[in-house]
């Protein structure tokens, strides 16, 4: 009896495993990346609560009618601002700009990773990282000088097919015509061009989303579809494309958030009217938001700059839901991601 | 009976599905060079547009033309493959047109401004005028180094602590800053200004506001557009030491912030000089903050902190639809040095990343 007592006697005190840091020097460590992480936190509701303060006046005064109207007077006693055809315009580019943009991306991303020799695709993938890289404004100032008119000229042969009646063939694109009838004197500022511009900005950005889950699918799943007698061709619409179509998505999401915030770039090809401009793609008017905001801002009144914030603020909300959504869409296409 | 000849045959030097038939391969290549031929006989002979031309000749004969051969070398397979190398193979060179057309453009007439002086000048007795000989963008620069060096100053240390907080903690609060850092990434370049005037420079606190615009003021506009950009790859660069260097370094008795300082950090040193250059390319030419938050300037102003200052993006902004050639000679000159800057700081992280992390590129 008195040996088992013994034995409990030396039975040490159970340990506490601490998995919370301890010493002084972790715990500084980890509080200080704690309260650096934070600032993601604070910078994303300080945005929200500078922005709204300073466009409460302005929502105050114009109601829903500042989303949905299209008039925009800055003459005292008169203060009309509505962002109607900006906000519709930001969307319509951005459209244009996905449909122009997509197909090239997923092209550029299936040739560097499935077609071409070593050495291209890697210059390829440095040509496009550098294009992502590529300031807005540079690219406004190559769209203003060298696109425009090339483009410009495409628009003239398109705007050929609004009405075409040649013997048996017959038919109307309406969204080629103006939206007036007139015959337009010229092709430039319209949203085809505005358009152009956005898918140059957003094709690296697809691009590489793109390329780089390509690049981490299972080789195997490829091989044997190879194997089972699959041709490229069915491989990429049967095996690639489902497989890579979540990841695929997000990276068009991105690139959308992009293009609804391009400011300089479209800034510069786009004739800004404050008019609604549904789908007339060739006429020359359009609208922006970010663009409306450096257009107006330089002599802004005091009001008028109220009313840009409450524009900013509506793009920032926007463009928060669609970054937030390809987030989303994006981590869970790429499970790696997550440890 | 003659002898059995046992000498060994030569080994096959390819594998067999990398021997091609030299008939397909004239085939294939003739599938699109035939087109081509025809669409730029049609354009000088009937004068008629060359995008039409490609397009409605070039294009049609070509899919024509490879979807038979495709039909003859393979049979039925060879179809679809046909239609999808063409469209791969246009839509990828479509991409390259545009991507070299930039940069073409911007290095071709940016040299036409390029001289000494133009680095080494500022604007002050220059008119819309005044010929290249005179003038430049020597007080951008300067502006452009001293307000990007000040955003890197503060933002290059919190993009590494939250890409730290991300991979090195375990932190309640990671994804939700995961999230959130991401969702900054997407922040329009002008609503970052745009929030930077309410804070800073309209009257929200006093009657004022707290200050005019300024370089620094700019600078702190850079912040949040930098600031995802840096702790992204930073994450990245950290996430790719492997586990077993860090617990290595536990298993010793380390304390986290030791096995962080003396094993993690000098692992994903290169990787953090990356994330710091690729931050400040991604800032370099940002415009629309810049015009909002600072006033730009002709002289050369060596303080960020106060008066007006002039920068490489706000410069190439005052002169870009000016109508005088000599102007747009000078923005196409100032998108150059922008260009150049980019490209610099690009090779630099290649080169300074290149060291360490080929070796753990892959991972599952």
């Amino acid at each position: 009896m008195s040996d088992i007592q013994d034995v409990t006697a030396e039975v040490p005190a159970r340990r506490q495993l601490r998995t919370k840091p301890f010493s002084l020097a972790d715990r500084l460590f980890y509080g200080i990346t704690k309260s650096a992480s934070s600032i993601s936190v604070i910078l994303v509701a300080a945005i929200l609560l500078f922005l709204l303060s300073q466009s409460f006046a302005t929502f105050q005064t114009q109601g829903f009618d500042f989303i949905t109207g299209s008039q925009w007077n800055n003459a005292k006693g008169h203060e009309v601002f509505q962002i109607g055809p900006m906000l519709w315009g930001s969307v319509l580019i951005s459209i244009l700009g996905i449909i122009g943009g997509v197909p090239m991306a997923i092209a550029a991303a299936y040739f560097i990773e499935f077609m071409a020799p070593k050495p291209i695709a890697k210059v390829a993938t440095v040509l496009v990282d550098l294009l992502a890289a590529m300031p807005s404004i540079v690219i406004g100032l190559w769209g203003l000088y060298v696109l425009t008119p090339v483009v410009a000229h495409w628009g003239s042969l398109l705007y050929g097919l609004h009405h075409v009646s040649m013997g048996p063939v017959n038919f109307d694109i309406p969204i080629f015509a103006m939206s007036d009838g007139s015959v337009p004197s010229t092709f430039s500022g319209s949203p085809f061009i505005a358009g152009w511009i956005v898918a140059v900005m957003i094709v690296p950005i697809i691009t590489s989303v793109t390329r780089e889950i390509f690049s981490q699918m299972d080789r195997d799943l490829i091989n044997s579809a190879l194997a089972l007698g699959g041709s490229r061709s069915s491989v990429f619409m049967r095996v690639i494309l489902p497989t890579a179509s979540g990841g695929v998505t997000g990276g068009v999401l991105l690139g959308l958030g992009r293009a609804l915030g391009e400011t300089v770039a479209i800034f510069y090809v786009l004739n800004l009217v404050s008019d609604i401009n549904w789908f007339n793609i060739l006429q020359s008017k359009g609208g922006s938001v970010a663009s409306l905001v450096l257009q107006k801002f330089g002599e802004g009144t005091p009001n008028e700059i109220k009313a840009l914030m409450a524009a900013g603020l509506v793009l920032f909300v926007l463009t928060l839901l669609v970054n937030w959504l390809a987030a989303v869409i994006v981590n869970r296409a790429q499970p790696w991601r997550k440890i | 009976m003659s002898q059995l000849d046992l000498t060994a045959l030569p080994r096959p030097t390819k594998q067999p599905w990398q021997v091609r038939n030299p008939r397909n391969t004239w085939l294939v290549a003739g599938a699109s060079v035939v087109p081509m031929f025809l669409a730029v006989v049609i354009t000088l002979l009937t004068n008629i547009d060359a995008t039409l031309a490609t397009l409605l000749v070039f294009l049609p004969l070509q899919l024509i033309a490879s979807i038979g051969v495709g039909q003859f070398i393979f049979g039925k397979k060879g179809r679809g493959d046909a239609i999808l190398v063409i469209f791969t193979v246009f839509f990828s060179t479509l991409v390259g047109v545009l991507l070299v057309s930039v940069m073409f453009s911007v290095v071709v007439d940016g040299l036409k401004a390029m001289s000494p002086q133009f680095f080494g000048q500022n604007n002050h007795y220059i008119s819309s005028t005044t010929s290249l000989e005179y003038g430049g963008v020597g007080h951008a620069i300067l502006g452009t180094v001293l307000i990007v060096g000040l955003t890197t100053l503060f933002t290059i240390p919190l993009g590494i602590l939250i890409a730290i907080y991300l991979t090195e903690t375990r932190g309640r609060m990671r994804p939700t800053v995961r999230t959130l850092v991401q969702a900054i990434s997407g922040l329009p370049s002008v609503v970052s200004g745009l929030f930077i005037y309410a804070f800073l420079i309209a009257p929200s606190f006093s009657a004022h506001g707290l200050t005019q615009q300024a370089g620094w003021v700019g600078s702190i506009a850079l912040f949040p557009l930098m600031l995802p950009t840096v702790a992204r790859i930073a994450e990245e660069a950290l996430r790719l030491v492997p586990q077993e260097l860090r617990n290595g370094a536990y298993a010793l008795g380390a304390p986290a912030f030791k096995a962080f300082w003396q094993v993690t950090l000098p692992a994903a040193k290169s990787g953090l000089i990356t994330a710091a250059l690729l931050g400040v390319a991604r800032i370099i030419g940002e415009t629309a903050p810049l015009i909002l938050t600072t006033a730009p300037s002709n002289d050369t102003n060596l303080n960020p902190f106060v008066g007006q200052i002039a920068t490489l993006p706000t410069y190439l902004y005052g002169y870009i639809n000016q109508v005088q050639a000599t102007s747009q000679q000078r923005a196409w000159g100032a998108a150059l040095v922008i260009l150049i800057l980019v490209f610099v700081l690009f090779t630099l992280a290649r080169v300074l990343g290149s060291a360490k992390s080929t070796k753990a590129k892959k991972r599952k």
